[in-house]
């Protein structure tokens, strides 16, 4: 058996471990109406859908809106299948229920080849792995938004429980009106009969939830009315007002505000503490010692009248802060070594292979042109525009948590241990999160938060970290290095790909923090590792890509589309070096590599004509000092190419233009996959010119936007998105279009200078 | 202590207001003006931005006593439900937020520059908007700009 298959089995065994032996019941996702809890005049229909008495539709939201309009998208599924419009759809909170776990993004955390996984065509290993994760994942019931699996993951959930509220609706009218359902029909809630019979679903909803559905079909792609429009998103009123609460805006009656000092150096602790100065100021409450809460380094807290107050309390604490006991941290040395660990295993055939095909060596010793070359890339922070904040009320045993949060129920959970108290008493409301990309993903500073609160005497408590604080304690994007070497045949396609990359795994220490019930069963080698390595399509016969999982110490943790910001970098800009040693245009080389991938090679081409890349339609000529460059990678079920046009301004890389073609299957709102496009190239810009955290002595050297810089807006791009139609399920929207930027960048700079980068950030 | 906000008179209590307070935290834990942000305290990201006197500035470095006596204006009145400002109006209509968090601050520093000047090139608009946004809303901000400042010039009413 092969190391993957013998993965892939232990995590089965070790997910009936943790859900228990004799499980795996065949368990709907479409719950039961006690699972919703209603008010007087509304009905419930099935774990995620109500109608209130004027006939609206109220949506159980079990997914953190963090700006990538997944509040809208859900949304939409509804609103299509109960033929209401969008604004007849009003989402309340879902609550802890195991219902409104995610499934999707546990499945797709599987290392397998895309190749496998094709639909239809998915390998023996693939359906059985897959189907056990999904057995396993739906009975944790853990809730979490990311991975760019919302939609993946309601796309069925969500129209099958519209679909069948609507059936029931429509078969109250029937028995009422007695008339065939067949013959009734729906608009923007409104049931009605050709005799003249007519009810809002308000009207019919008591019934309804005593009708059974029959057979219920969701609507073929030519009914849609509201899928595959870009619908206006329904956040964005409240987001131009003021008026959109955040977690740091919730004012609960009688709130207190804490702010938090962190041992400096990661992972250290609190010496001897002098608390007179602070004592003595206004507005200062107390000081709190706050130990470690799911991966936090030790820290003080002041709890004040304002945030302000609490701060300028916390700012006079003297404290002696002590390093931890294996010594601070260094990023150069981290880097230094994690490039020895590349080159050892690939010397060595070391490290854990996630892929491989053919025999390497043989093909390579028949090939003699090769090119062997290291790429690097830094730790990163996630600096979310809303500082890390978290509020918490402990009174009378029971504990009330808001949150910005990716993850409603590790949030409950932690609460629950810090408070000791059982999970029945602790309620968490998620607030709008101020940017999340990942770093929400993590609850550390909700343990936080709730220890505060057991001190303030049954008040609540908001805790807001600084922006120094921020940028000093994340959890942040692993370094990584790899070597990547291949031998190109008499054509100059390559014959072989031997990829060996190093770096810490994420996902066992994210399970380690944050679900610690789960930690021993699922150490199992991390597939995000070595994600945008190891599944690549192009077609190269012999393979062997590795991965060697570290562990430097430093608290590492998801960003914005996790292995593949680093890795695509890695593939794309060793793909070009090829193109180039083959002397063929990259765009031809990657498409001639692309013969078994059709959907690749027809996003690729897309790019190359719509910016007008030569020999691909209309050639567009670029302006004087400007050259382009291309990448094209597929993540979370999507394929994105990318093309950048890039000049040299007093010795800085500027960007001018990005074209975009993207497939991401069935597209639920073209305008919010645009927007996200969007977002991902001027996040990944902001990475690709300026981002890196060093740390030195334990210390992170980066404290807040002057010395950690992003992109603004005179910094920006125009930037296009241009779509495949595609009639496939609906792949991740939110991060797929970050990895392919930093590579096409590089690929530009180096048609412009004739140098190669393969260090991140890009410095000329 | 009593400043000018939205329009009405607000007095502070004088235990938490001290002078050197910086407005934003005045007006979002005093006043409940939750709509100004916080981002990064020292001025760089512009998450903070309200109008003092017309102008815009970054209110975690602007103190209480520095805007005594002044008219202070937050994201709560720039526009009403009824009648939204031509910004807020071109916001939606470019579909400009994702996260939100920032686009106060955004759309505050966009009003003061509209305020001045109707027809901002792009380089004007780069030089007045130096806020920072992480979701990227960059380009649809420039565009709903330029919508904004055509619906002005057109003889729409500034609010």
């Amino acid at each position: 058996m092969k190391r993957r298959t013998l993965l892939l089995s232990g995590l089965g065994a070790a997910g009936a471990l943790v859900v228990g032996w004799g499980v795996l019941p065949p368990r709907s996702r479409q719950g039961g109406v006690d699972t919703l809890p209603t008010v007087d005049g509304e009905f419930g229909l099935n774990g995620w859908i109500k109608i209130a008495a004027d006939g609206s539709v109220l949506l159980a939201m079990n997914r953190s809106e963090m700006g990538q309009g997944v509040h809208t998208a859900l949304a939409m599924l509804v609103a299509e299948e109960l033929d209401v419009a969008l604004t007849q759809v009003h989402l309340i909170p879902a609550g802890h229920d195991r219902l409104y776990g995610n499934v999707a993004m546990f499945v797709s955390s599987l290392p397998l080849h895309p190749t496998e996984t094709e639909p239809g065509h998915e390998s023996g290993v693939a359906r059985s792995g897959q189907w056990v994760v999904a057995k396993v994942a739906r009975e944790l019931g853990i809730n979490a938004t990311g991975g760019s699996s919302s939609v993946v993951d309601a796309w069925d959930v969500l129209r099958l429980a519209a679909a069948t509220a609507r059936a029931q609706l429509l078969g109250a009218a029937s028995l009422t009106w007695k008339q065939p359902a067949g013959e009734l029909s729906v608009k923007d809630g409104v049931v009605s009969h050709p005799s003249g019979s007519s009810a809002h679903y308000g009207q019919l909803a008591q019934m309804a939830a005593a009708t059974p559905s029959g057979t219920v079909r969701v609507k073929t792609a030519a009914e849609w009315k509201l899928i595959g429009t870009a619908a206006p998103r329904i956040d964005l009123v409240a987001k131009t007002d003021g008026s959109a609460v955040f977690g740091i805006d919730v004012r609960p009656p009688g709130l207190l505000y804490a702010a938090i000092r962190h041992c400096p150096m990661i992972g250290g602790s609190v010496g001897a503490l002098e608390v007179a100065a602070t004592a003595r100021l206004p507005g200062v409450e107390r000081v709190i010692r706050l130990g470690n809460y799911a991966g936090s380094t030790a820290a003080l807290a002041v709890v004040g009248r304002t945030w302000w107050h609490a701060r300028r309390g916390a700012d006079a604490l003297v404290v002696e802060w002590q390093q931890r006991p294996a010594g601070g941290l260094d990023s150069r040395a981290i880097l230094d070594a994690l490039a020895h660990s590349a080159k050892d295993a690939d010397a060595n055939g070391g490290g854990f292979v996630f892929h491989s095909r053919g025999n390497v060596g043989a093909a390579a010793a028949k090939t003699p042109r090769s090119v062997e070359q290291l790429y690097r890339a830094p730790y990163l922070a996630h600096a979310t525009m809303e500082p890390i904040n978290c509020t918490a009320r402990v009174d009378a045993g029971k504990v009330e948590v808001w949150a910005p949060t990716q993850v409603p129920g590790m949030a409950r959970a932690l609460a629950a241990e810090v408070a000791g108290v059982p999970l029945d008493d602790v309620t968490v409301h998620v607030t709008y999160l101020g940017g999340g990309f990942g770093r929400r993903l993590d609850v550390d500073f909700v343990g936080q938060a709730v220890r505060i609160a057991l001190e303030c005497g049954g008040r609540p408590v908001q805790l807001v970290w600084s922006r120094e604080e921020d940028l000093t304690h994340d959890f942040y994007r692993p370094a990584g290095a790899a070597v990547l070497r291949a031998s190109l045949g008499d054509d100059g396609l390559p014959v072989t790909l031997q990829i060996t990359s190093a770096g810490d795994a994420i996902t066992p220490r994210w399970i380690e923090r944050g679900i610690p019930n789960l930690a021993g069963p699922v150490d199992t080698p991390d597939k995000t590792a070595s994600e945008g390595l190891f599944d690549q399509l192009y077609g190269i016969p012999n393979q062997r890509i590795a991965h060697v999982a570290t562990r430097s110490g430093v608290p590492v943790g998801y960003w914005r589309s996790v292995g593949h910001s680093h890795n695509a970098f890695f593939s794309e800009g060793f793909i070009d070096e090829l193109a180039y040693e083959a002397k063929q245009d990259p765009v031809a080389y990657r498409l001639a590599l692309l013969k078994d991938a059709p959907r690749h090679h027809a996003v690729l081409l897309l790019a190359a004509q719509r910016s007008g890349w030569p020999g691909y339609g209309t050639t567009q000529m670029l302006a004087p000092g400007r050259a382009r460059g291309v990448a094209l990678h597929e993540s979370f079920g999507s394929i994105v190419a990318e093309v950048v046009e890039a000049s040299i301004e007093a010795g800085v890389p500027r960007v001018h233009r990005v074209v975009c073609a993207a497939d991401v299957g069935t597209v639920v709102n073209p305008g919010i996959v645009a927007q996200q496009l969007e977002s991902a190239v001027i996040f990944a810009l902001s990475a690709a010119l300026y981002g890196r955290i060093d740390i030195d002595g334990g210390i992170v050297k980066q404290t807040n936007f002057p010395n950690y810089l992003v992109v603004r807006l005179a910094d920006s791009p125009r930037v296009e998105t241009h779509l495949v139609a595609s009639t496939r399920s609906p792949g991740g929207v939110g991060e797929i279009g970050t990895p392919p930027l930093a590579p096409a960048l590089a690929n530009a700079l180096f048609a412009l200078t004739g140098k190669r980068l393969r260090e991140l950030p890009l410095a000329l | 202590m009593e400043i000018v906000v939205n329009g009405a008179p607000r007095v502070l209590a004088d235990e938490l207001a001290e002078p050197q307070m910086p407005l934003l935290w005045a007006l979002r834990e005093l006043l409940g003006l939750t709509g100004t942000k916080f981002g990064c305290g020292v001025a760089a990201c512009g998450a903070c931005t309200v109008h003092v006197d017309g102008r815009a500035v970054r209110s975690c470095v602007t103190s209480l006593e520095a805007v005594r006596g002044k008219r202070i204006v937050t994201i709560e009145a720039l526009g009403s439900a009824e009648h939204p400002h031509a910004l807020q109006r071109a916001w939606v209509e470019h579909q400009v937020p994702q996260c939100g968090y920032c686009q106060s601050g955004m759309l505050m520093a966009a009003a003061a520059l509209l305020a001045i000047n109707r027809t901002p090139s792009d380089a004007d608009i780069d030089a007045a908007i130096t806020n920072i946004c992480r979701c990227g809303t960059y380009p649809r901000i420039r565009a709903a700009i330029r919508t904004a400042a055509k619906a002005l010039s057109a003889g729409g009413s500034s609010a």
